[in-house]
């Protein structure tokens, strides 16, 4: 739908991240990190070789680009800090391939709910279109581990996780609105 | 010293003659009438035009409603014709799950819409039905298509990353952050279905991120195509081989301007 805001008479939302866009950016920023470090440490166990492996390392390594991404969107206010709290909630569950399996596949469905609620207070258009990109893969690598090493159809598709996005108000004057001359 | 011969003067003299009078014919000397209907009987009723569509928030969530009915219409087709044979049979129940969870997304959006002021939108989108969803199902049920069942679950993960594209891609028009967060979660279901089939179509661990054909140099079937959601054509493969051995291959795009449910536009 290229040309649909071209056609469409609203306010314009701005591009740029807001302020309070970037407090929820940071928070995204941390999980992101977070979540990549768990994969780090569930490849670096052992427990895993082969293609198996490299599955495992580049969904981590899909979370440490997503960070990467949101540090060129929000600059300085990056704080590049994991997320102490869902590591730490995740980090003891990584012993074994089938418990290993299911952390991660929870630490993708946290992830992709706490970037939809993230998402669902971003103003900025070029965080959004960021964002909406990453969930979409999140929830994608989440279903993987519904479906290897064989198909869970119910786990597949299980999406059940808690958000743990903060809301942030927005300043008031964070829309632009569209004025034609008189 | 004139070349002409008396025979050629005669010529030109006639060819002259006979043109001024067939231009005259044409003219007012004719008594032609002046009226645009010179050509017809009665009046010529004027070209229809078509109403002028505006794309809000409304027509988007509408346009998304008909590709879920698009997703319903192609599984119920699946099973009521009993095009998953063989082995995919076992697909069986997920495909009763999807259709039921594309009927949920339906009944969603027709809320989200009628609640923005819109009118619910209860079928499928007539121009992807027919540029897509028509011609493949053609194809794949081609008498001499060896891999019909296969084909089904082809246009079934080409379908739904249609949807999921679609919604990922309305996020940056949808004028409120609360319906960028409702499409995006529509989204995450779509691509879980493209996930289940994409394994079915190609599975293990070594098919989950991009590999690329060696024989046809085109990608393979991906769970997960890449670090980002595509925007991107979906390329889709069906139908009985060529004598190379090689299947018709379809391009599917998300809406377009052409394609997407305006508000004036009904379900017949």
């Amino acid at each position: 739908m290229t040309n649909a805001q071209a056609r469409s008479p609203r306010s314009t939302p701005p591009a740029q991240p807001t302020e309070a866009d970037k407090q929820l950016l940071q928070f995204a920023q941390g999980v992101e990190i977070a979540a990549h470090d768990l994969y780090k440490k569930a490849a670096d166990s052992g427990k895993f070789a082969g293609d198996e492996l490299a599955m495992i390392s580049m969904f981590g390594e899909h979370h440490n680009m997503y960070a990467q991404a949101i540090n060129g969107l929000i600059g300085k206010a990056a704080t590049n800090q994991r997320n102490e709290s869902l590591y730490s909630t995740h980090v003891g569950q990584l012993g074994s391939a089938q418990t290993a399996y299911n952390a991660l596949r929870n630490v993708e469905n946290t992830l992709a709910a706490t970037n939809t609620d993230i998402l669902g207070q971003l103003q900025g258009i070029d965080a959004a279109r960021v964002l909406a990109s990453i969930i979409t893969v999140e929830a994608r690598q989440a279903a993987v581990f519904g479906t290897l090493p064989g198909l869970n159809l119910l786990v597949a598709l299980d999406k059940s996780a808690n958000s743990l996005a903060p809301s942030i108000p927005q300043a008031s004057e964070a829309t632009t609105e569209t004025t034609v001359a008189s | 010293m004139n070349n002409i011969s008396r025979r050629d003067a005669l010529r030109v003299s006639g060819l002259t003659v006979f043109g001024a009078a067939f231009l005259a014919s044409c003219g007012k000397q004719a008594g032609v009438q002046e009226s645009g209907n010179i050509s017809s009987e009665g009046v010529a009723t004027p070209p229809a035009e078509l109403p002028e569509g505006v794309v809000n928030d409304v027509v988007l969530l509408r346009t998304a409603a008909s590709l879920e009915y698009n997703a319903i219409d192609t599984y119920t087709a699946a099973l009521d014709k009993g095009l998953l044979s063989g082995e995919y049979a076992k697909l069986t129940d997920a495909v009763k799950r999807f259709r039921d969870d594309h009927l949920a997304h339906a009944t969603a959006l027709n809320g989200l819409i009628v609640a923005l002021g819109g009118k619910a939108h209860t079928c499928a989108n007539e121009r992807i039905d027919r540029i897509y969803i028509q011609p493949a199902l053609e194809l794949l049920t081609a008498s001499d298509n060896p891999d019909m069942a296969k084909d089904v679950v082809a246009l079934a993960h080409a379908l739904e990353n249609v949807a999921a594209q679609t919604y990922q891609g309305v996020v940056t028009s949808l004028s409120a952050p609360n319906l960028r967060a409702d499409a995006i979660r529509i989204a995450q279901d779509e691509v879980r279905h493209a996930v289940v089939l994409a394994q079915v179509l190609n599975g293990g661990y070594a098919s989950v991120g991009p590999t690329t054909n060696e024989a046809t140099g085109k990608a393979n079937i991906a769970s997960v195509p890449g670090p980002y959601g595509p925007l991107a054509a979906i390329p889709l493969t069906v139908g009985t081989p060529n004598a190379e051995g090689l299947k018709t291959s379809l391009s599917l795009e998300t809406p377009s301007l052409n394609s997407l449910i305006y508000d004036y536009v009904s379900c017949s």
